[in-house]
Order: C-alpha cells, then structure tokens, then sequence
C-alpha cells in the first residue's frame, strides 16, 4: 500500500482541479461573458469583457475557490496531525479547543483593532489579526496538551474536556464583546462562530498560502513518525523518532495553519474530524497514507461544502460552519459509537 | 559493552534505584529478577537511555548524548510492556514498524525479509494480514516481540537487546521459544538484558544474573552462585529448596514448604 501513495495522490488532485472548474462556474452572479473570454481578457488590452466581470471572476469567485482549497487543506492536515499526536480519533482543532481560543483571540483583536487600527499600516492589518488568532491557538494548545497528557499518554476524557472548558471561556468573552460592541463590529464577530468564505481576498490567500508552505513543510513528511507514535512515545523513542522535537512541531505548526485559518473565515469546524475518519475507513491508521492525502482531501470537502453553500438558497448564504457541522456531526457519533469500550 | 556506575534514580521523594553498578560483556544473557517494586524495570529503563538525564551509562565505550539517535537504534533496542494500547492496523504494519530506522520512505526487500524472518520466529506470521486490535495478549506479545527483533537484524556486531518481562501472557512453547531465540541472539556476540520473574526459566537460560531488592543489587553472579537457599529466601521472603534440575543441572527453584 506505501507505494500507491503518489497514485492515490494524483487521482485526488485531478479531482480537486475538477472541482474547482465546476465552482468556477456555479454561483449567483450572472457572467455577460463566457468563461473563456474573461480569462484571455487578462492577457489581453481592450476586451470587450466588462471591468465587472472581470473583478467577480477574479476577486471573488477565483479567490473564493483558492481561499477554501487552502483553508480546508490546512483544516484537514492540522486535524490528521492532532489526532497522531494525541493517538484518538477525537483529537481536532475544534473539539479540543483550538479553534475556540483562536477565534477568542481573533475576536479580541477585531474590537481593539478599531482602535489600534489608525496606527498600524493596511497591509499589517490581516497580519495582526492572523498573529493574535495564532498566539491564541497557540496558548490553547499547549494548555490543552499540558492538562491531558502526563507521561507520554494522553487522558482522551481530559482532553475534551479542556476543550469544553476553553470552548465555553470563547463563547462567554465572545458574548461579552458582542454586547459592548458597535454595529459593524457585530457584524464581523457574529461570522466567527458561524464561518464564512466570503471575505476572501488574495491578500488574505497569500497569507494563508505563505503559513502553509511553512507548515507543510515540517508537518507533511511526519507520517511514518505519526506511526511509531502509536507504539507509544518510548517505543516510538527506541526506534530512533525524535518524539519532543516532533510533537513540539506539532503544536507549533497546528497552532499555526488553525490560527490563520480561523483569522480569515471564522470558526469552521469538523473538517479536521471527517477527513481523517474517511481516509481511516479506506486505509486505516496509517498516517503514511492519509496525512498527505488529507491535505487534499480537505480542499475538495470545504470547496464543495463552499459551493453548496452559496448556490443552494441563492442569492443568499448557509454559513460554510453549519454545513460542515452536518456532515460532521453524524461522524463523532460514529466515533462515539466505535468507540464505546475504549473511551 | 554496556557500563553504568553509581546509579541512583528519585522519583517524587522515592528513592527507586540506589547507587547500582551494572556491566555488560559482549556475548552474555544477563537476567535481572527481583521481587515487585524492587526497581527492575526502572533499571532497565536507565540502562536503554529512556531518562535523559543519565549521560554517565556507556554503550560501547561511548554515553548515549555521544550517538548518533538514528544509528543507536541500529544498535540496541527495547521490548517495552504494551498496556492496552489500540493500534489500528494490520499486524504486518506493525511489525514493519521495527525497520522504521532502515527506510524513509518504503521498505526494502532486506527489510520486508526481515520481518518475515522475525514474525516467523515468535509464530505471529500466519497473523499478518488480521487486525492487530483483534489478537489476543499473548500474540500482541509476541507481535512486538517480531518488532524488536525486526529492528536488529543487521550486519552490525556486538548489538545490545533489552527485554522488559518478554514471557507474560505467553503460553509454555512460545516462552521457552523467545528464550532460544534470545540465546541464540547472544550466541552470535550480541548481549540481551531481560526483567524476568521466572526464576527456574531465569536459571536455565542467563549467563549471568542481577538480583535486586529495594532499589539495590543484593547479588550479581552465575545462577549457579545466585540461587541459593539463603539468598533466595531471604531475598523473595518466601521459604525455597534448591535441586539441581534432572535435564541439564543447572539450579532448580522450589517454593514453598
């Protein structure tokens, strides 16, 4: 099985190019021209290709598809990363907190951005705002990690519960702020919870994109390490894995690719619970397999939960959150369920 | 090949090991046995470089800090009690596991032979393709037992096993199996350090044995000069008789009045 891995690989990216052509397409805008004509009309001076075209095709509907190929990329891996360090099937960014406390800290940023605002230069804008959301997954992690895990073995129950913990911390500030808030501040804040693509930008993509080859980069090539640490940390330890260096790469880089990724789309949760539960089903634990192909996976579940969400009730939206919270769901009760005697 | 001197380990105000001196020759089986709590398998555990905090063991002339991580595992490897840990895979992907430090991405034919030749030594073989979370103790035992040998099987001379209480849940073939397997092993030059709590099983097989009580070695000797009536009951409290074993004489442990 290790090695059809760039097959399986490959038949998911074409899958994903696929998907992103059709989204292309859907949507509630009505193009004037044809798909073909906008695209050269970039390459080209004096198209007859309208200027608003133009702009939906790119600023919006293109970068919308980019935004949620990298957002559930990154929501996938951070997922499959988690659950081999904690080894349970339990352990994602939302469940356990991460999300809660980044979008906290998020939150937190937005308010008293208003009045920092004036003083920072635009494009530090999305920086600060990502760079707040990240210390707070960041700080969530490590207390979630430091209250659950003694000894190299994770308490699943402490861990959730520190997720419950935290999650219900988030939720009270975020209460707070939305009383004392403005009118267009409570706009903004009310997406958290809820999750939503449509401030995609290709400043925010950059970003994003930026945080993930980082990521990636330390995260991607940790498959055979997330199985020795199966066998238990001291196990994994004789058999030459750097466990501290590894699970502090980890935290770090979840932290991370979790905290960019709440800063420019809200609390969209599951995605790091299904993707990894599919792939399981298929090709069981072996993170060899599944951690690269969640990366891609990811994309294809959030751009397709995107495009469901904006053309189902056109011309208005179901927040991406309350699909993916559908779809989820069922799978932690699935968990649950298989779970039953371990837990 | 293996010295530590004055080893002493704490732990929360309990002082688990005190000031032990332990050697290692090339070539020997060397059993570690003792009463509960007397601090077996924490000596284990400091001797296979588990707690940082010792740079003063020496494994083949060198501390632990001294190698390389991913070239010490070619070199010495641990069999670790698994207490209930659910491993979702088959059993040939975790026996495949113990060549981990040989490939980086996919495993050679050398190391796919490898693991064949381990798991058919602890009989998990026909077990390949089950559900590793389907088997019972005994052959989960044995399939981490195929890991570890899996690990050292190389061209490297003089290698070091350590082998934390190897024969629980196994049944009496499979037991006196890993025992000739791990002689064998030492017959080629390579040490193995084993926590047993058999003592008959301890006799038959080690060259050399550490008797431990209260975090202290009492008595590091032959069998031969280590089971004795005096030692051993005093040792286990226990009161014991000592024959010499009908088969191949070495000393016959009998508990009990």
């Amino acid at each position: 099985m290790q090695n059809k891995l760039p097959l399986y690989f490959v038949v998911s990216f074409v899958l994903l190019i696929v998907l992103a052509i059709v989204s292309l397409y859907m949507g509630v805008y009505e193009f004037n021209s044809s798909f073909s004509e906008i695209i050269s009309s970039f390459f080209v001076e004096n198209s007859a290709v309208s200027q608003t075209d133009q702009y939906v095709f790119l600023n919006i509907r293109f970068s919308r598809i980019i935004m949620a190929i990298l957002i559930g990329s990154a929501l996938a891996v951070s997922g499959t990363c988690l659950q081999g360090m904690f080894k349970n099937p339990l352990a994602t960014p939302d469940l356990i907190g991460i999300t809660a406390g980044a979008s906290l800290f998020a939150a937190v940023a937005i308010v008293l951005g208003v009045y920092i605002k004036p003083y920072i230069p635009e494009a530090m804008h999305f920086s600060f705002l990502s760079i707040a959301a990240f210390i707070g997954s960041f700080i969530t992690m490590s207390l979630v990690y430091k209250i659950s895990t003694s000894n190299g073995k994770t308490n699943v129950i402490m861990m959730l519960l520190s997720g419950v913990a935290i999650t219900a911390l988030g939720f009270a500030v975020m209460g707070l702020l939305i009383y004392i808030s403005k009118e267009e501040q409570l706009r903004d804040l009310t997406f958290w919870n809820l999750g939503s693509l449509g401030g995609a930008s290709w400043t925010k993509n950059g970003i994003l994109l930026l945080v993930i080859l980082i990521a990636y980069y330390f995260l991607i090539g940790k498959g055979k390490t997330l199985n020795a640490m199966m066998l238990g940390e001291r196990d994994a330890m004789h058999l030459g894995i750097p466990v501290e260096k590894t699970k502090k790469q980890i935290v770090l880089f979840t932290a991370l690719l979790v905290g960019t990724s709440v800063a420019f789309s809200g609390t969209i949760g599951f995605v790091g619970l299904i993707i990894p539960y599919i792939l399981r089903l298929i090709f069981k634990s072996n993170y060899y397999i599944i951690l690269p192909l969640s990366a891609v996976l990811g994309s294809i579940l959030l751009l397709g939960a995107d495009t469901i969400s904006r053309t189902i009730v056109a011309p208005s939206e179901i927040p991406i959150g309350i699909l993916t919270a559908f779809m989820g769901a069922p799978i932690f009760i699935a968990i649950l369920l298989k779970q039953k005697k371990s837990l | 090949m293996l010295k530590g001197q004055n080893i002493s380990y704490t732990h929360k105000d309990f002082k688990i090991l005190s000031e032990i001196d332990f050697s290692a020759q090339n070539g020997k089986m060397i059993t570690i046995v003792g009463p509960n709590g007397a601090g077996k398998s924490t000596l284990l555990s400091v001797l296979s470089n588990e707690f940082e905090k010792f740079n003063t063991i020496l494994f083949k002339e060198k501390t632990f800090k001294e190698w390389h991580t991913g070239e010490l595992s070619l070199h010495k490897a641990k069999f670790s009690q698994q207490y209930n840990s659910d491993i979702p895979l088959l059993v040939g992907d975790v026996t495949l596991m113990g060549r981990y430090p040989y490939f980086e991405n996919n495993p050679t034919e050398e190391d796919l032979k490898a693991v064949e030749n381990a798991m058919k030594q602890t009989d998990v073989f026909h077990l390949k393709d089950r559900d590793y979370n389907t088997l019972s103790g005994g052959e989960k035992q044995r399939v981490h037992l195929a890991r570890v040998l899996a690990q050292l099987d190389n061209e490297i001379q003089n290698k070091l096993i350590f082998l934390d209480e190897p024969l629980n849940n196994l049944d009496i073939y499979h037991q006196y199996k890993i025992l000739e397997n791990i002689k064998k092993f030492t017959q080629k030059g390579n040490t193995a350090i084993l926590v047993l709590h058999d003592l008959n099983l301890t006799a038959r097989f080690s060259d050399e044995v550490f008797l431990m009580k209260g975090g202290r070695v009492v008595a590091n000797d032959v069998p031969l000069n280590i089971f004795t009536k005096e030692i051993i009951t005093d040792v286990y409290n226990f009161p014991c008789t000592i024959f010499e074993n009908p088969v191949d004489k070495k000393p016959m442990i009998f508990f009990g009045t």
